[in-house]
């Protein structure tokens, strides 16, 4: 059997994904260059990113390798947005301190973001099993990557039991799923499902209760969303940046094209209305459970968990417009929250800490930064300039489409809720002004960091006000996945 | 020949009993080992439902479960010696460190 | 006949074993439990005829990473003889959660569809070859293959780095040059 030449190119982002993993390993070796790596890293990635989009672009949706991957236009769009959530994680973590001057954490990110293009693409359990790993185990490592530092070890600790608790969970459903239609290829299962003359809803159940533990783990759905706040809190800040999108995005890939590919909402009747459920207490829980929080990174965990919820409304609407909107909300939430995150890298490189007092009278230290900080937390609290406005409004209006409009009020209630602590914050950066002298010193910014936080703020707002072009790659996605 | 559904109960049995030592325990070697359990008892099933469809390619995703338990379980003991570098304790309640 | 026998004493044994892997306080004794399980778990691979992953399954957990696992209890030891209560203050609740599942699971079993009924094929003799062909075949599986070994690469870093406490490796022999400069 010759190589598919067409399978070959269709894989072409991952292949220069792993190419550059080997170009940084060997550099490393021999060069020892330290903080210089995440240039590389850097410009490897923006390499792959523009190559990626001129030589791999998906025509109409096909099954490539044998029918473990499908090269289509959903997974392309992830697979790109994991490259920029990388480049950007890249960028951040290059002036830290015993983080970007490490060779281990570039090859850990670049590995754990080829598990996570994997994980838009797959198209078979096995392969989603194998994506699902290959982007978590190397996470593991990363937020304990401060191995004399009492609270990084714990969240890396802490991180990695959940995980392989929640990976044997999903294994064993993912068995029960074979055992049931002794298939492993998406389409096998849903046409054996389809096929099944017994009723077979009593094993559905089981399947889909513990699939979805698995999968609620990754994107820290309600009731699986404990380990996020400990794990963000504890984990160098430009990973807990990193895990908190890009691997969150990762989860809502795979979610996605399981929920609409393999296993329909059709499939039960209930199945839609449990999800539902989930959404509304995963918004809930952790809306309220932020409002008490005073260390930023905490309520940025906490902050995630919620746009998890409004995230789900868009999976559980499952129609074309739901995914476009669950498309054009992550790629926003991505941006966003990478923004909210480097403020704290910058914050934390100039001597700071990660306590929300710590931002008091930031508008006079540093009046750029402070601006990042309000675009970034007005955007994640959904005011209309800024993009994750037109985010939360789509996500509302899919579920009203889909006749859920109990979720939309409930989603409305809880952005309001959300706006309440957003605006804590801003509080404390713009009006209060620090007592002590000591912390009323000017923050000095890290260029690089400045320009990317600074470029990234400009898009939240540019795609609030501009969106059409940016919801067309949602569109497109959503085509690809369901259809119309 | 045995039947599939006996190995499956087995299966079953066995995820019960490491579900359960997972919440119960506080050591977290045993919870990790408990962890382990529970991914063998999938295999097992899998195995199984390979044999009862008579598909040999089913058993591929043991294989491939196997070796990632391996990366798992090198990368999870050396978390497990590095916590007990920093607590001296690899108890799940000495785990306090990030409480809000 | 023999083969129900065999299921009956290994099914019984693998039973027993993992209890006292995860009530054992000794974790020495409880990791013997776990081994036990593994090795019951390779003679069911056999009774399957999964020959290649009973092999697998000796060499790789048994030799590989229950060995690893009695290497953290050396490592970590004091542990052993461990002090105060051996289970959660929240054992009762867990208990219900993991009763419900039992039973689940269980009433999962007894519906089933198609528990019952005999294999559709005898296994192929060539099926060994016939598993490697598969892994490194472009359409079967040669991705999630090559997938598993960039994985095992980004583990082995990931190990040492953790477990070398993050220390730089400067020169090929560290220990030695740390010394001279003490």
């Amino acid at each position: 059997m010759t190589l598919p030449m067409s399978d070959l190119q269709a894989l072409f982002p991952e292949l220069a994904l792993l190419g550059l993993l080997f170009v940084v390993l060997v550099v490393d070796l021999i060069w020892r260059p330290g903080r210089r790596l995440g240039w590389w890293t850097a410009i490897g990635l923006v390499v792959v990113l523009a190559l990626s989009l001129t030589q791999a672009l998906p025509g109409e949706g096909r099954t490539i390798w044998g029918g473990m991957l499908r090269h289509d236009g959903y997974g392309f769009v992830f697979r790109m947005l994991f490259l920029v959530g990388a480049l950007v994680t890249t960028l951040l973590a290059m002036d830290v301190k015993d983080l970007g001057d490490k060779g281990a954490f570039y090859l850990l990110l670049l590995t754990s973001t080829l598990g996570m293009m994997l994980m838009a693409m797959a198209n078979n359990i096995i392969m989603v099993f194998l994506a699902v790993e290959t982007a978590s185990i190397p996470l593991y490592v990363m937020a304990a990557f401060y191995p004399k530092d009492k609270a990084s070890t714990e969240a890396g600790f802490k991180y990695m039991l959940f995980g392989a608790l929640a990976s044997a969970v999903l294994v064993y459903g993912l068995t029960l799923l074979y055992g049931l239609t002794g298939a492993t290829d998406f389409a096998a299962v849903v046409e054996a499902l389809q096929a099944a003359t017994r009723p077979v809803w009593m094993t559905m159940a089981a399947v889909l209760l513990l699939v979805l533990a698995g999968f609620a783990f990754k994107v820290s759905a309600v009731p699986f969303h404990f380990w996020a706040p400990d794990v963000y809190t504890g984990a160098p800040t430009p990973i807990a940046a990193y895990l908190s999108t890009a691997s969150k995005a990762a989860g809502f890939a795979v979610l996605l094209r399981f929920v609409l590919a393999a296993l329909p909402v059709s499939a039960l009747p209930w199945w839609g209305a449990f999800l539902a459920a989930m959404a509304a207490a995963t918004m809930t829980v952790a809306n309220f459970l932020a409002l008490a929080q005073r260390n930023l990174k905490r309520l940025l965990a906490y902050s995630s968990i919620a746009h998890a919820g409004y995230i789900l409304i868009g999976v559980v609407a499952a129609s074309h417009l739901g995914v476009t909107a669950a498309v054009f909300y992550l790629v926003v939430y991505l941006l966003t929250n990478l923004v909210a995150f480097g403020v704290i890298v910058a914050l934390e490189s100039a001597g700071g800490t990660s306590e929300i007092r710590s931002l008091a009278g930031l508008y006079k230290r540093s009046p750029l930064l402070a601006l990042f900080l309000m675009t970034a937390f007005l955007s994640l609290a959904g005011v209309p300039p800024f993009s994750g406005f037109v985010a939360k409004v789509w996500v509302f209006v899919a579920a009203v489409e889909a006749g859920l409009i109990w979720l939309a009020v409930v989603g409305v209630l809880n952005a309001i809720v959300g706006l309440y602590y957003y605006l804590v914050v801003l509080k404390w950066a713009y009006v209060y002004d620090t007592p002590e002298e000591e912390m009323a010193r000017p923050v000095v910014v890290p260029k690089v960091q400045a320009v990317v936080l600074g470029v990234l703020s400009v898009l939240i707002v540019v795609m609030g006000l501009v969106f059409a072009p940016w919801f067309a790659w949602g569109e497109w996605a959503a085509r690809a996945l369901v259809g119309g | 020949m045995v039947p599939t559904s006996f190995y499956i109960f087995l299966a079953a049995l066995l995820f019960t009993i490491g579900a359960v030592a997972v919440l119960v325990r506080r050591n977290t070697l045993i919870i990790y080992m408990a962890v382990e359990l529970m991914l063998n008892s999938a295999n097992l099933a899998f195995v199984a439902f390979a044999r009862q469809f008579g598909d040999i390619s089913g058993q591929l995703f043991v294989f491939f479960v196997i070796t990632i338990a391996a990366a798992e379980v090198a990368v999870g003991l050396a978390l497990i010696v590095t916590i007990f570098h920093t607590k001296h304790s690899v108890d799940i309640d000495a785990m306090h460190e990030l409480k809000g | 006949m023999v083969a129900y026998w065999i299921f009956a004493l290994v099914s019984l044994l693998m039973v027993l074993a993992a209890l006292v892997a995860v009530t054992n306080r000794n974790l020495v004794r409880a990791t013997m439990g776990l081994v036990l399980v593994l090795f019951g778990n390779a003679v069911l691979f056999v009774l399957l005829e999964a020959y290649f992953l009973a092999v697998a399954q000796v060499i790789i957990y048994i030799g590989a990473i229950a060995i690893l696992i009695v290497f953290a209890i050396m490592l970590t030891r004091h542990v052993g003889d461990a002090w105060g209560p051996a289970f959660h203050r929240a054992w009762a609740w867990a208990v219900v959660v993991a009763g419900g599942l039992a039973v689940g699971l269980l009433f999962w079993i007894a519906h089933w569809p198609a528990a019952d009924g005999k294999a559709k094929s005898p296994v192929d003799p060539q099926y060994t070859k016939l598993l490697g062909k598969a892994l490194v075949a472009p359409d079967g599986y040669v991705i999630p293959f090559e997938v598993a070994s960039a994985l095992l690469l980004a583990a082995l870093i990931g190990a040492i780095y953790v477990a070398w406490g993050g220390r730089r490796v400067k020169g090929p022999y560290p220990q030695r040059s740390e010394e001279k400069e003490a």
